[in-house]
């Protein structure tokens, strides 16, 4: 079943965008001109993908900087976690403080699904997913 | 993960930072998988890519320096060799990359009389 998700003006290069089909929660990324659809959660811990940042063919989850193919879905990297400073010498009050802004503004988006891949059909200025019955 | 496709991506990722810069991977495609290979086990250990041919001082400000590819933090001496202390990058007007030899810093310094 093919169904319309967005427009091609909606979605430069480089860019990523939320929507949602049937509950599904997926991420179009315009990949220097060629739309690829994967799941809006991280593999890792399920952090919402549209807010991470596209390199190409390359996804980083803004959580852990988790990376993956988004022409295959596949984890490409290991999570990186945050950097706390040296022992010695600890972040600053504000940038924890900052740091636990941020970590729940993500935190708050966070549930349990897979990552999968999405096939993209572009009809003129329309993006429509394929998706199949589960 | 899969180190193939965690090279590919390092490549193409690095791709993008260095072209910019004047660089390019070395025409050496042996040496180029060798040290790509390197640099994905060492991500696998410490969490980033660090240059497989410089050590780690555990301070991260130092260790900072050396994350592939360090280009920007050692420009001047990069340049001065028309490539980086590793071998993976070299200018672009590089065909022969076996001509070019590390310069130690010391020695760098002193042609070049910076201190």
């Amino acid at each position: 079943m093919l169904v319309e998700v967005a427009k091609t003006s909606e979605l430069a290069p480089g860019g990523l965008k939320y929507v949602e089909v049937d509950k599904r929660e997926i991420v179009l990324c315009n990949c220097d001109g060629v739309i690829f659809a994967v799941g809006r959660r991280c593999g890792h811990q399920n952090a919402p993908l549209n807010m991470g940042t596209l390199e190409g063919y390359v996804l980083t989850c803004p959580l852990h900087n988790v990376q993956f193919d988004v022409r295959t879905g596949e984890a490409l990297s290991s999570p990186l976690y945050h950097y706390f400073g040296e022992e010695e010498e600890q972040a600053s009050q504000e940038d924890f403080d900052n740091f636990a802004q941020w970590y729940d503004v993500l935190r708050a988006h966070t549930n349990t699904c897979d990552l999968k891949t999405y096939p993209v059909v572009v009809e003129k200025d329309s993006i429509k997913l394929e998706i199949k019955e589960e | 993960m899969n180190i193939e496709a965690r090279k590919k991506a390092l490549r193409y990722l690095f791709q993008r930072v260095i072209d910019p810069l004047g660089y390019k991977f070395s025409p050496d495609e042996e040496l180029v998988d060798f040290l790509l290979e390197q640099e994905v086990l060492l991500e696998q250990k410490h969490g980033i890519p660090y240059c497989p041919c410089q050590g780690l001082t555990h301070k991260r400000e130092e260790d900072m320096k050396i994350v592939c590819p360090c280009i920007p933090f050692h420009r001047e001496h990069f340049d001065f060799m028309k490539r980086c202390w590793c071998g993976l990058y070299v200018h672009k007007d590089v065909t022969d990359p076996d001509k070019l030899r590390q310069i130690p810093i010391n020695e760098f310094r002193s042609a070049r009389n910076v201190s």
